[in-house]
């Protein structure tokens, strides 16, 4: 499903990866942990084409991501959720409307794009701020819209950034079990966090990441 | 609701969001379009002045007191051969003298001094109206004046030169005045879409990353540009009306024939400004916007 071969990215000269050789299988719920700085993000966004490896291979759904042609691009993109690390919500529009951007990217007529807001919305309970617009949300409620934009087009891939950053213990362990239904129903998840605890004895796949390289892999 | 109403929806929020920039751009382009329009509509009714005052010209043939009965038959029948003479109106000697007398008026006593008529027999030629080229007449006149029995030929020859070259002056100045305005206007609307191309990088990166093609994310702005020219052009065609019926009406107090000779453009002409906003609006948007890389 996604596999990267030998891959290293720079940023000035600096190696943000190096020589990464990772395969995530359709349907993995796998997590990627390590401190700050230490490639996490930049492997994700290797993942949606965001940056193009400066060496090595990155393949996603059988297409090389450094050869894909600019036209391809957003076509691969909607095939992928992504929770941003900084949530990238549009700051004019409302929390309603930002989430129903993702499905309107795809073509999608505005009774099924209603109806799938307002599931997603009530499913991680945001519901009543709905026409709020994003500056008027606290940081965890922005966060949930993150979330909730990324999986309301039921995407192949769902990648979270630092998905429970902002929120109480409480609604991170709701956003977790949102997250592995979205799973078990067949999307494959990659969480990047250092927060240890979501993955801790859940027995699932961990990468360790340290400046830049796979430090190890553990199954806890 | 599909795509493209919701990307119209869109472009109409941005729009309003950015109502300053937008209205100034607008006045902006209005403003040079109304420069074009009015430029266009005084070239053409001074051509139609033109056109209406040069029906009256003609040549006025002055013959020889000592003309003999054969040369003005030659003559006469020259003028029957010429299919560009509408009209031939002979003038005696004593209709001339009478014509004077009466322009004269009260001043005849002028007239005192001659012991004989001084003014000379002529006919008065009409020429049809596609003729009077100051070239065609000059060419005209100078035949005549080969005729035995011919003393002048006489036309309105620095007028219709004058004429002409002041329509063509007319016309070729508004044509290149509005093409370098028109390029200009492409310019305005350029640096605009430029500016809120920019002012919402970050959104539009978003979209990117949502997966947006690049149709979705440019529409909105095309129409945009779209909307700001076809305002322009409205708003230019209104004040130019307005102008227009307010000078008519201004002048026609100080010269109250101009209201049977002042013309605007045509019903069929109005949506030339507003389309021609809006194309080169267009097309400074798609400048503007340049290529969309992922
Ligand atoms: N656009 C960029 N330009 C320059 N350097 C960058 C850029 N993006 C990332 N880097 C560098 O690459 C390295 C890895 O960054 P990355 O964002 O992947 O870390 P991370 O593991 O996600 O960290 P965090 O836990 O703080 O989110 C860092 O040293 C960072 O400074
Ligand atoms: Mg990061």
């Amino acid at each position: 499903m996604i596999q990267f071969s030998d891959v290293s990215k720079f940023y000035d000269n600096e190696a943000a990866l190096s020589d990464i050789t990772l395969t995530i299988e359709k349907g993995e719920h796998i997590y990627i942990t390590g401190p700050s700085g230490a490639g996490k993000t930049t492997l994700l966004k290797l993942i949606y084409a965001a940056e193009r490896p400066d060496k090595g291979t990155v393949s996603v759904a059988g297409q090389d991501t450094g050869k894909l042609k600019q036209g391809a691009v957003p076509f691969l993109r909607r095939t992928i959720g992504v929770v941003f690390q900084d949530f990238r919500l549009l700051p004019n529009v409302t929390v309603f409307d930002n989430i129903a951007l993702a499905l309107r990217i795809h073509g999608i007529d505005s009774k099924e794009i209603k109806e799938n807001v307002n599931d997603v919305l009530a499913s991680i309970g945001m519901k009543h701020k709905a026409h709020e617009f994003p500056r008027h949300l606290s940081g965890g409620e922005q966060q949930m819209a993150a979330i909730a934009r990324a999986i309301v087009s039921k995407p192949n891939v769902l990648l979270a950034d630092e998905p429970t950053g902002n929120l109480d213990p409480g609604t991170a362990d709701t956003i977790i079990k949102l997250f592995r239904e979205i799973n078990l129903r067949g999307t494959t998840l990659i969480i990047a966090t250092h927060h240890d605890a979501l993955f801790k004895n859940t027995g699932h796949r961990v990468i360790y990441l340290k400046e830049g390289k796979i430090e190890k892999e553990t199954k806890d | 609701m599909n795509t493209l109403t919701y990307l119209f929806q869109t472009a109409v929020k941005n729009f309003w969001s950015e109502k300053r920039i937008n209205l100034l751009t607008v006045l902006t382009i209005a403003v040079g379009l109304l420069i074009i329009s009015a430029f266009a509509l005084i070239t053409l009714n001074i051509d139609l002045t033109l056109k209406n005052w040069s029906g009256g010209f003609g040549l006025v043939v002055y013959l020889k007191d000592n003309i003999s009965a054969e040369e003005e038959g030659l003559i006469k029948n020259h003028f029957k051969k010429d299919t560009d003479i509408t009209s031939v109106n002979y003038i005696t000697k004593e209709q001339a003298l009478k014509e004077l007398r009466q322009t004269l008026g009260s001043a005849t006593h002028l007239l005192e001094g001659f012991e004989s008529n001084p003014l000379p027999a002529s006919f008065e030629l009409k020429l049809k109206r596609e003729s009077l080229t100051p070239a065609g007449i000059k060419e005209k006149a100078e035949r005549l004046k080969q005729f035995q029995g011919v003393e002048d030929v006489q036309y309105g020859e620095k007028w219709l030169a004058s004429m002409d070259s002041l329509s063509k002056g007319l016309k070729v100045l508004t044509v290149s005045l509005g093409s370098i305005i028109l390029i200009a206007l492409a310019f305005v609307t350029y640096s605009t879409i430029k500016i809120l191309f920019y002012r919402r990088a970050d959104e539009i990166d978003t979209m990117k990353l949502l997966g947006a093609s690049r149709s979705f994310i440019r529409l909105p702005f095309l129409m945009e540009g779209l909307f700001i020219g076809l305002s322009s052009g409205i708003i230019a065609l209104s004040a130019l009306f307005g102008i227009y019926a307010v000078t008519t009406a201004k002048t026609a107090e100080l010269i109250p024939s101009i209201k049977s000779f002042a013309v605007f453009f045509p019903p069929a002409a109005y949506p030339v400004l507003p389309l021609g906003g809006a194309l080169m609006s267009l097309i400074g948007s798609l400048f503007a916007i340049g290529r969309i890389k992922y």
